[in-house]
């Protein structure tokens, strides 16, 4: 049996499981039990402690966390949930396979999967217009993740996660960074990670690091939460000797900012800001994108109920168990939105802008969820000058 | 050279019975193909396209029926999205637009239909193998 597994209890130590005193603080605020599922990770800490033999009630709530980590910010004695719960579940899927619903029959983790292997050719730079400045190798690449890809499969709901990119790329542009775009770099692994498939996240990272390496790369620049999570903190641990700087892109701007001699023109807008896991909890993140909304003139960022720290989650995470009880959190997270008077939502991930975008579409609700949505980076992109005021950034609208 | 796996995704109605027909006329088939059938292309998304790709196939055909004879009602025009959508991901992978095939027939076209499977497994054939042939999902 599995679970009998001495695994399980190297597990339970380093994560504090035994530090739990029961009160609950995790699952009264566990976004997925609010929603309404069966589903409890105080239940969860006390069967793997006392009640192990409950075998299918322990793997089944493995597999439903949404590792937002809600849980481990209120936790008053420090277990780290969602890093438990990403052990358990590579633990499990060695022995009984990956499970978890896979929100759209898979197809994601099925181009993930395909990016393995390593003859591939991939034409996946094709959007760049010669407006931006990109080298092909040099000390400092950005990372596209999957955008390319994003975009097509979810052109149903027409969101568009590559403008991110490119608004990232004409910041680096503005700042005189003409970064690496990688022909052949593959996705960064999150989803793999995350749904318990190690071997070819582990794949998939040494194949991205010879890309890396192949191109002269130094530095990397990402502005995806989710792959500043992955290749600053798990792809160390998998490539010995890890010498490759990731900054992520709101901290070089904050930091080039302050330095002098850039601003941003006005933009009279309210809005609100929707925190990303992996930015806010995992990465720690809260004041970086505040301070750099706080700099832009006119603006004006109204916080929602829940916020920062206790932010909730767009809905879904690693694109498995999406169902009615996302919806639900996706839709209350919406309705706090809109109850701020903002009329931009601003995020700084491209997963929360499909999830919110996907549910702003359900047309049961008549348009009552539509709103504005745009990352961060895109905001301060349109909006960035030379405080002299003379040099703009071309070929902006 | 290595095998090359053809699958082809048949729509149960005018395709399947075409194909039916092709057998009992003992008409030749293309060696190394497969099909499975389904009661509707409209059935099929793009995930189970990819998957067919991420499981080794080197070439995908989908075989539905007329726009207008669909059983169901939307089952072609679902397809034509899919593969749309679907073929532009194998663009961006690499892997090659071409390698999947979308064909559709009416009940009586017998001869139609072995022909097209012929021309597919030609050009995958040309094509040589999938460059991507990634490991496979761990079976439970």
């Amino acid at each position: 049996m599995p679970l009998d597994d001495p695994r399980i209890d190297r597990i339970i130590r380093e994560y504090s499981l035994y530090q739990c005193l029961e009160c609950g603080k995790c699952s009264a605020s566990c976004p997925r039990l609010l929603a309404g599922k069966e589903y409890s990770p105080r239940l969860l800490a006390h069967k793997l402690i006392a009640e192990r033999e409950d075998e299918a009630f322990i793997e089944n709530s493995v597999w439903e966390c949404l590792t937002c980590g809600l849980c481990e910010e209120r936790c008053p004695s420090g277990v780290e949930f969602s890093r438990f719960i990403l052990e358990m579940r590579a633990l499990l899927a060695e022995s009984k396979g990956l499970k978890g619903y896979r929100a759209h029959d898979g197809a994601l983790h099925s181009w993930m999967r395909m990016m393995t292997s390593p003859d591939l050719e991939q034409n996946r730079l094709d959007w760049v217009d010669p407006e931006l400045r990109v080298a092909s190798e040099g000390p400092i690449a950005f990372f596209t993740g999957c955008a390319p890809y994003f975009d097509v499969f979810f052109s149903g709901i027409e969101v568009d996660t590559l403008s991110i990119v490119r608004d990232s790329i004409k910041l680096l542009n503005f700042l005189d960074i003409e970064p690496v775009l990688l022909k052949d770099e593959r996705c960064c692994g999150h989803d793999l990670l995350w749904t318990g498939d190690i071997e070819n996240f582990e794949i998939l990272c040494k194949l991205n690091y010879n890309e890396f390496k192949a191109a002269g790369v130094e530095e990397l620049v990402v502005s995806c939460p989710e792959g500043f999570h992955v290749l600053s903190e798990h792809m160390p641990k998998v490539i010995p000797g890890f010498d490759i700087k990731v900054t992520l892109l709101i901290d070089l701007l904050e930091r080039e900012i302050r330095k002098g001699g850039k601003a941003f023109q006005p933009f009279k807008r309210r809005v609100t800001y929707q925190d990303p896991c992996r930015l806010g909890r995992m990465s720690g993140r809260y004041d970086g994108p505040r301070a750099l909304l706080s700099m832009v003139p006119d603006l004006k960022l109204r916080e929602m109920e829940n916020s920062g720290r206790s932010a909730i989650c767009c809905g879904n995470s690693g694109f498995i168990n999406c169902d009615a009880y996302s919806k639900r959190i996706q839709v209350q997270r919406l309705r706090e939105a809109k109850a701020t008077g903002a009329d931009l939502l601003v995020t700084a991930c491209p997963k929360c802008m499909i999830h919110l975008t996907c549910a702003m579409s359900d047309p049961n609700k008549r348009g009552s969820l539509k709103m504005e949505i745009r990352d961060l980076v895109s905001v301060l992109a349109d909006h960035i000058e030379y405080s002299e005021g003379e040099e703009f950034i071309k070929g902006r609208k | 050279m290595e095998k090359i796996n053809l699958l082809g995704i048949c729509c149960n109605w005018s395709p399947y019975a075409c194909y039916n027909a092709a057998g009992m006329a003992k008409m030749k088939m293309p060696p190394n193909f497969r099909l499975i059938r389904v009661m509707c292309i409209g059935r099929i998304n793009q995930a189970m396209i990819l998957r067919a790709f991420e499981f080794g196939a080197d070439g995908v055909i989908l075989l539905e029926c007329k726009d207008e004879d669909c059983r169901y009602g939307p089952g072609p025009e679902v397809g034509h999205v899919n593969v749309q959508r679907v073929r532009e991901i194998l663009r961006l992978l690499g892997i090659g637009q071409k390698r999947l095939v979308e064909r559709s027939f009416s009940a009586h076209e017998k001869e139609e239909l072995v022909k097209a499977l012929w021309d597919f497994a030609e050009l995958i054939e040309s094509m040589g193998p999938n460059p991507a042939k990634p490991r496979q999902e761990r079976v439970v």
